[in-house]
């Protein structure tokens, strides 16, 4: 087996055994249970530390993308979502459009 | 499963363009990486973890030069997360069996979760893992299409277009997280989770993410349970 292969079939494999036990974990407790507010708070910081790093010290094609731009597109497209309320594809748009303007500018 | 149709138009929404951008991405880096268009959809579908995935791909560039143990430890920590998101999803899911829970197993992902995280409360408990099953297999579809699309038109996609595409993921999420910060515990996650991002400038990237989210996570777990006794 090629060495991708191998790889993509572990890794696919660990990360479905990640989630059969987190449900199996849950599935034991109450909805109440502390680790559940516990992991859900992991689960969101996680996220937020995601969209952090992506922002702020991303890697790859992004990184092309001057950090001023960025914030722009972050920026806007928070204001939008906050202005119109649960319209996510049009604050999603409007963020990435000031992201694209603000480059472009630079 | 009569909330699997409403699952499925709210995939095809703001989720489903955030999906679809970050997966053609996706695709290109494959290619320019020399692995196959089937290795491209069999990952989005079998990983379904966008970071783990190009954790991947960058070993795959590199020629495995760490080893295929190194690569799959790597991609497995940055993709950790899905072991609290099940913790967190299954009892919104569903109060019963963990048996009813297993069709949804796959798709516990960023998307659906933080979807989920966000709509199911509005929704029935009988009907809210048919909502997530349509909402999961139709991003699940739209993931490995784009990916494939992705593979077949990177030479047409510069850096400029590509950096566009990556950018509109971590919006997303952003938008999502956003729309929760008028409620205490979400709040005090993100912000902490935000700050504890700023790990990154010691640990080695594989780390780094699942570093943050268990300090940040723990922090405003344990801030809020301080408030709850004050």
């Amino acid at each position: 087996m090629a060495e991708a292969d191998l790889a993509l079939l572990l890794t696919a494999a660990a990360c479905l055994g990640l989630r059969l036990a987190g449900v199996w974990l849950a599935g034991g407790l109450a909805a109440d249970h502390p680790l559940i507010a516990w992991a859900t708070a992991v689960a969101q910081a996680t996220l937020a530390a995601f969209v952090a790093l992506a922002i702020v010290a991303p890697a790859g094609a992004m990184a092309e993308v001057p950090l001023v731009a960025r914030l722009a597109g972050l920026a806007v497209g928070v204001a939008a979502c906050l202005a119109m309320r649960q319209r996510l594809l049009l604050a999603l748009m409007t963020g990435l459009l000031a992201m694209l303007v603000v480059r472009a500018v630079l | 499963m009569k909330a699997f149709l409403p699952g499925l138009r709210e995939a095809l929404g703001a989720a489903g363009v955030a999906m679809a951008a970050t997966f053609l991405a996706f695709g290109a880096a494959v290619r320019e990486a020399g692995l196959s268009p089937a290795w491209a959809v069999l990952a989005c579908w079998g990983i379904y973890g966008m970071p783990g995935q190009l954790i991947l791909v960058q070993a795959a560039t590199l020629g495995w030069a760490g080893g295929v143990g190194t690569a799959v430890m790597g991609a497995v920590a940055v993709n950790a997360r899905f072991l609290p998101m099940a913790v967190s999803i299954a009892p919104v899911l569903s109060s019963g069996s963990r048996l009813r829970l297993l069709p949804a197993v796959p798709f516990i992902a960023i998307t659906p979760w933080a979807a989920a995280m966000r709509a199911l409360p509005a929704i029935e408990r009988p009907g809210r893992v048919g909502w997530f099953l349509g909402f999961g297999l139709t991003s699940w579809v739209v993931a490995g299409f784009a990916a494939l699309s992705g593979y077949y038109v990177a030479g047409a996609l510069g850096p400029e277009a590509r950096a566009a595409l990556i950018f509109v993921n971590p919006l997303y999420y952003a938008l999502l997280l956003a729309g929760d910060l008028d409620k205490p515990a979400p709040r005090r996650a993100v912000l902490c989770g935000a700050a504890a991002a700023s790990l990154a400038a010691v640990l080695p990237a594989s780390m780094a993410l699942l570093a943050a989210g268990l300090v940040g996570g723990t922090a405003a777990f344990l801030l809020g349970r301080r408030r709850g006794r004050g």
